[in-house]
C-alpha cells in the first residue's frame, strides 16, 4: 500500500491526469473520488485521486460540487481539451519554440502580409492546375 | 603558425555567401545537407582551435593542473598573444559549452512536455486539438523514429480545404520522414558555438521547410495547393508579428516559400553546371568554404600536435 503513491508518480502526472478524467467520463453523472478510485481497479491510493483530481480542477478540466461530506466531481472538458491545454502551456513556455519544433508557418514580418496576399491572388487566378 | 591559430574562429564569415547561393540555387534538400555539415564541421574545428587556446594560455597559471610542457616557450611561441588569448579563450569556451547544454536541454524539455501534453490521446499519427490559436507541427518521436506525430489545432484545420488539409500534413510528415529536427538542432548548437554561423542556422531553418513543402507538393501532385496551404495558414496565424525594422525588411521566409512553390519544381540534380554564371558562382563559393573548412581543421590539428610533441610522456 504504501508504495502506491510512489508508483504512481513514476507513471507521470500526464498519464494519471488522463486516467482519472477517463474514468470519471465514464461515470453517469456526477461521481465521487470513491467512485473514481473503485472505478480505477484501487491501483491509486484515495489521497492520489483526490490531488489529481484538485490539480484538473486548476486546470478547469473538471468541475465539483459538494454533495454532502464529499465532492462531486464532473468533467469539463474532454482529453483533447486537456491536451490542447497542456500543449499551449509547453508552448507558451518556450520564447523561441521555433528553435525546436519545426512549426507549418513562422510569423509574418510587416510587409509580408501583403506580399502574401497578392501571392495568393496569383494562385486563385491562375486556377487549378 | 602565426595568426593562423585563429583562423577557426573568424572563417566561418565565410560561408555567408554559400549559404545565400545555396537558399537560393539548389535543391533544398540538398541545400539543407550541404549548409548543415558546413555548420557542424566549421562549429567543432572553432570549439577546438577554442579549447586549445585556452590550454597554451593557461597552462602556466599556478595551480593549474595542465602538463608544464603545455606551457613550453616553442608552444607558447606557436600562439601569438598567448596569454590574453589563453585568458579569453576561458570564458569563451564555458559560454560555448553552457549554450550548448542549454540549447540542448530546451530541445529534450519541449520535445518531452509535447509528448506528455498528448498521452491520454489515441495513439494516431495525426494529433488535433480543440484549440482557438491556429498552429502546426511535426512532434519528432522517439529514438528509433516511431511515434512522432503531427499536432495540429481545429482552429487551424477550419481554415483550409480537404486538399490544403493534405498539403498540411504531406508537409509536417516529410519533416518526420526525414528527420529534420536534427538539421535544425545540429545548426543550432553550431550557432552557439560560434555566432558568426547564426546565417546558416537562419538558412537552414528555411531550406527545411522548403524540403518539406516540395515534399508536399509531391505527396499530393500539386504545388499550387501547397501554397495556398502555406498562405492561408499563415494569415490565419498572424496574430505574432516577427521583430524585425519596419521598412528594413526583406520578404520573410513564409512569401519566400509561397512563390517558390508558385515557380516550376527545382531540379533534382544537385549542383548547377560550372560553365553558367550561378553555377560557376556556387562552385567558387563551395570550394571557398571546402578550403576554409579544410584550413580550419588544420590549424586544429598543428595545434593539437605541437601540444602532443610537448606532452612529456
Amino acid at each position: 500500500m504504501t508504495d502506491h503513491p510512489q508508483r504512481a508518480r513514476r507513471r507521470g502526472q500526464g498519464e494519471l491526469e488522463a486516467l482519472v478524467l477517463s474514468a470519471l467520463r465514464e461515470a453517469d453523472g456526477p461521481a465521487t473520488a470513491g467512485w473514481v478510485q473503485e472505478h480505477l481497479g484501487g491501483d491509486l491510493a484515495y489521497t492520489t485521486v483526490i490531488t489529481i483530481l484538485t490539480r484538473l480542477l486548476t486546470k478547469g478540466a473538471v468541475t465539483r460540487e459538494r454533495a454532502g461530506r464529499s465532492f462531486a466531481w464532473t468533467p469539463a472538458s474532454d482529453q483533447a481539451g486537456l491536451a490542447a491545454h497542456k500543449m499551449r502551456r509547453v508552448l507558451d513556455g518556450e520564447s523561441d519554440r521555433g528553435a525546436v519544433l519545426a512549426s507549418f508557418v513562422t510569423g509574418l514580418g510587416p510587409d509580408d502580409e501583403r506580399l502574401l496576399r497578392e501571392l495568393l491572388g496569383r494562385v486563385e487566378g491562375e486556377g487549378e492546375d | 603558425m602565426g595568426v593562423f591559430v585563429f583562423l577557426p574562429l573568424v572563417l566561418p564569415l565565410t560561408a555567408w555567401p554559400i549559404a545565400r547561393l545555396a537558399e537560393q540555387h539548389l535543391h533544398p534538400r540538398a541545400a539543407t545537407r550541404l549548409l548543415t555539415t558546413v555548420a557542424v564541421v566549421t562549429a567543432v574545428c572553432s570549439t577546438v582551435c577554442l579549447g586549445l587556446l585556452m590550454v597554451v594560455g593557461t597552462a602556466q597559471l599556478p595551480g593549474n593542473p595542465l602538463p608544464d610542457g603545455w606551457s613550453d616557450p616553442e608552444v607558447r611561441e606557436a600562439v601569438p598573444y598567448d596569454e590574453v588569448a589563453g585568458r579569453l579563450a576561458i570564458p569563451a569556451l564555458l559560454a560555448v559549452l553552457l549554450a550548448c547544454a542549454r540549447t540542448l536541454g530546451r530541445h529534450s524539455r519541449v520535445r518531452r512536455g509535447a509528448h506528455r501534453a498528448l498521452t491520454g490521446l489515441p495513439d494516431t499519427e495525426v494529433a488535433v486539438l480543440p484549440d482557438a490559436v491556429p498552429y502546426a507541427y511535426a512532434l519528432p518521436g522517439g529514438r528509433r523514429g516511431r511515434g512522432g506525430r503531427v499536432v495540429v489545432t481545429t482552429a487551424l484545420l477550419s481554415s483550409l480545404e480537404p486538399a490544403e488539409r493534405r498539403a498540411l500534413f504531406a508537409h509536417e510528415r516529410a519533416h518526420l520522414v526525414a528527420r529534420h529536427h536534427r538539421f535544425l538542432l545540429a545548426v543550432q548548437l553550431a550557432a552557439r558555438a560560434n555566432p558568426f554561423l547564426r546565417p546558416l542556422r537562419t538558412a537552414v531553418s528555411y531550406t527545411a521547410e522548403r524540403w518539406a513543402d516540395e515534399d508536399a507538393a509531391q505527396a499530393v501532385g500539386s504545388r499550387r495547393v501547397v501554397a495556398r496551404a502555406i498562405g492561408k495558414a499563415a494569415l490565419v496565424s498572424r496574430g505574432t508579428p516577427v521583430a524585425t525594422l519596419a521598412g528594413f525588411a526583406a520578404a520573410g521566409p513564409v512569401p519566400r516559400r509561397v512563390a517558390a512553390l508558385l515557380d516550376p519544381a527545382p531540379a533534382v540534380r544537385s549542383w548547377p553546371s560550372v560553365f553558367t554564371s550561378v553555377g560557376l558562382a556556387a562552385w567558387a563559393a563551395a570550394v571557398g568554404a571546402a578550403v576554409s573548412a579544410m584550413s580550419s581543421a588544420n590549424s586544429a590539428v598543428t595545434m593539437f600536435l605541437i601540444l602532443y610533441a610537448a606532452t612529456p610522456l
